[in-house]
């Protein structure tokens, strides 16, 4: 509700002046626009060519033809759509794995380095994300260096391969998107309480009991927001499936990949970005959930 | 605005289209873009040969020697304008969306397309003096399957698809068919083309069928035989160079091309083989080709015409590793391809006709299909 402010000022409840909220309400807009044109738009184009036909010249032509929903229905894409959301899990439980350490370090022992120590992990991946998997594909390679030091010391025989393996796509996952992790999980540990700790040590609680109910519950947040940004792009990925997987994990983006720029078969594409996107938001709307029940705790 | 020059489809024309359609708004059976065979320009239109500009270029990455156009910009006081496409799918893309270019490169199969869409000028060969080097010499691209007396496209490039080998690896013999794949000892080291019609096309011919094949009988057979491939298969990848060099790959199917590029690269060439297989190389061919929309097809004509000068031939062979069609250039590439003789092309082997064509919209429907159960496993 508006009211006069003894300066005279038109404010509302908040006490933000009208014309601050119009202000802001402008500089919404370009984003705003942005996110319509780009974001809803280009679904909407997605989802209604999802019923389209192709022409001749790879046109795709709109219509309202079910035939490439009811493609759907072909085992191979179940198959495919299975092993990528188990690729992408797997890739997320190592990413939190092998995340949370780092971020904890630095986080809590950084001390004046914390920054230089972000830094150092986020600028190598402005480099070209093609690029750095391309860089990991050599070092993966038979005659790589992580093979022969494997083999060197008696881990690895000369059948022992890692690129066209399950193991090299979860390795290309987990790289590709680890910052994602890292940068979420430091959040919360910057923000985390100590004292909290403190209280828990007051309490005779050991650093792992520590750990586990104190600190782990206290970043549960920024591990969740973490494992959503992994698991999405990892989902979707076809990068690492590509250069390090072999015939038996191709993923659901690969298949994508093949009917955009292969195929040319752009209503089929769609049909199965479609798929794709419905498993994902279903996968969301249990994150949303979850952390409306979070904050609805934490305003208790 | 002349009525020579109808303006491409703007790009908000192209967002207001498919966003009116998202909505339902009765346009059912419409595209993006103007249907009709003139919607961009007349084909039939003759040239007029002589500079009108500069030259907008649209091809592979790498696949003129940079002294060949040096050369043509020097001579015709003319800039090439270059970009580059890395699938004639994506070529399409950017044809479709209206973008103008003055030179293309389509593969046979993508010339075909794009003729019978209306999108390509109209060549007159007499208007090309080097042309005959190409027409009397290659009788077969006199009238290719592909383009009615080729007369809306020029051939620039052949080859084809065999087997690359590492004969350090399985010895220096293979038995020169397509069954080499399923060697026992190249077990989980072989890999395939990422490429739908190639691998499709190489269990057709094994089996003895047609290479483009879209019968639902055959197409079964086919993934049939390319599920026995499985446990010999490390995985699909167009980087066969990569592959055979770094020794991840002790087999791989192969374009000639790739092949006859690697000779010069490897350290040692000599463990290297090259073979094509008895039951039959599937071939291909790319062209030099006009848009109906190019703004400068005059530039566009001189151009294809000094690329068939036989210096300028025999420059680019050199420099991309590919045989051309033109008469004389024979022992330039014979030359370069000595250790793999296996990579020449010669008339006979484009009378073969394995060339992959065009399926009907079904047909490429069932095509798709198999290719995607040979993928998925």
């Amino acid at each position: 509700m508006a009211q006069r402010t003894p300066s005279g000022a038109l404010r509302d409840r908040r006490g933000r002046s009208a014309s601050g909220t119009r202000l802001w309400t402008w500089l919404m807009l370009p984003g705003t626009l942005w996110m319509t044109g780009f974001l809803i738009a280009s679904l909407i184009l997605v989802a209604t060519l999802a019923l389209g036909t192709t022409d001749p010249l790879g046109n795709p032509r709109f219509g309202f033809n079910f035939d490439n929903i009811a493609a759907m229905a072909d085992p191979a894409y179940r198959i495919v759509l299975l092993r990528s959301l188990g690729f992408a899990l797997i890739a997320c439980v190592v990413c939190l794995i092998v995340a949370y350490p780092v971020a904890y370090s630095i986080a809590l022992h950084g001390g004046r380095f914390k920054n230089l120590l972000i830094a150092a992990i986020v600028v190598p991946f402005f480099a070209n994300y093609l690029v750095r998997m391309y860089g990991w594909s050599v070092v993966l390679s038979d005659g790589g260096p992580v093979l022969k030091a494997l083999r060197a010391v008696g881990l690895a025989d000369g059948h022992t391969k890692i690129l066209q393996s399950g193991v090299g796509v979860i390795a290309g996952l987990v790289y590709g998107f680890i910052v994602f992790m890292i940068i979420p999980l430091y959040a919360a540990l910057e923000r985390m309480d100590l004292s909290l700790i403190e209280a828990g040590r007051d309490l005779y609680g050991g650093p792992l009991r520590t750990f586990f109910f104190v600190t782990l519950p206290a970043t549960r947040q920024g591990a969740a927001a973490g494992a959503v940004l992994v698991f999405l792009p990892a989902m979707g990925d076809f990068v690492s499936a590509q250069l390090m997987g072999g015939p038996d994990q191709i993923m659901i983006g690969n298949l994508i990949q093949d009917k955009f720029f292969q195929g040319q078969n752009w209503p089929l594409g769609s049909a199965l970005t479609m798929l794709m996107m419905a498993v994902l938001f279903i996968g969301m709307l249990g994150y949303l959930r979850r952390t409306r029940k979070d904050e609805a705790e934490a305003a208790r | 605005m002349s009525p020579e020059e109808p303006p491409p489809p703007s790009r908000r024309a192209f967002l207001r289209s498919g966003v009116a359609a998202a909505f339902g708004l009765g346009l059912a059976g419409c595209g993006f873009l103007p249907e009709g065979r003139n919607a961009f320009g007349d084909p039939d239109r003759p040239i007029d040969v002589k500079v009108d500009g500069d030259l907008v270029y649209f091809n592979w990455a790498d696949f003129v020697a940079p002294a060949v156009f040096d050369g043509f910009e020097k001579e015709y006081g003319v800039k090439v304008i270059q970009s580059n496409f890395d699938s004639m799918e994506g070529m399409a893309a950017k044809l479709n969306a209206g973008n103008r270019y003055d030179i293309i490169f389509p593969t046979a199969k993508w010339a075909q397309r794009l003729a019978d869409g209306g999108r390509l000028r109209r060549i007159d060969h007499s208007q090309l003096p080097h042309a005959d080097a190409v027409f009397s010499r290659y009788r077969y691209f006199a009238d290719p399957w592909y383009d009615h007396h080729s007369a809306h496209t020029v051939p620039f490039t052949m080859y084809k698809t065999g087997i690359g080998w590492r004969k350090d690896r399985m010895g220096d013999d293979l038995a020169g068919s397509w069954g080499d794949l399923w060697n026992a000892r190249a077990r989980g080291q072989v890999f395939v083309l990422d490429d739908r019609d190639e691998v499709l096309g190489m269990a057709a011919l094994k089996l003895g069928l047609d290479i483009g094949t879209s019968d639902e009988r055959d197409l079964a057979r086919i993934t049939a035989t390319l599920q026995s491939l499985r446990p010999r298969l490390r995985g699909f990848s167009s980087d066969s160079y990569n592959n055979l060099l770094n020794g991840n790959a002790v087999m791989t199917q192969a374009w000639s091309g790739d092949m006859a590029a690697m000779l010069g690269q490897a350290k040692d060439p000599s463990v290297l083989g090259f073979e094509v297989a008895r039951e039959g190389a599937p071939i291909n061919s790319d062209c030099y080709a006009i848009p109906v929309n190019a703004r400068h097809p005059g530039t566009a004509m001189l151009f294809i015409d000094y690329m068939l000068r036989p210096e300028n031939v025999r420059k680019n062979i050199r420099y991309i590793g590919y045989p051309m069609p033109v008469g004389g250039s024979e022992d330039v590439y014979a030359a370069i391809v000595k250790p793999f003789p296996q990579c020449l092309v010669a008339p006979d082997d484009l009378k073969a006709d394995l060339f992959f064509r065009n399926a009907s919209s079904k047909g490429e429907q069932a095509r798709d299909t198999a290719w995607t159960h040979v993928k998925a496993g």
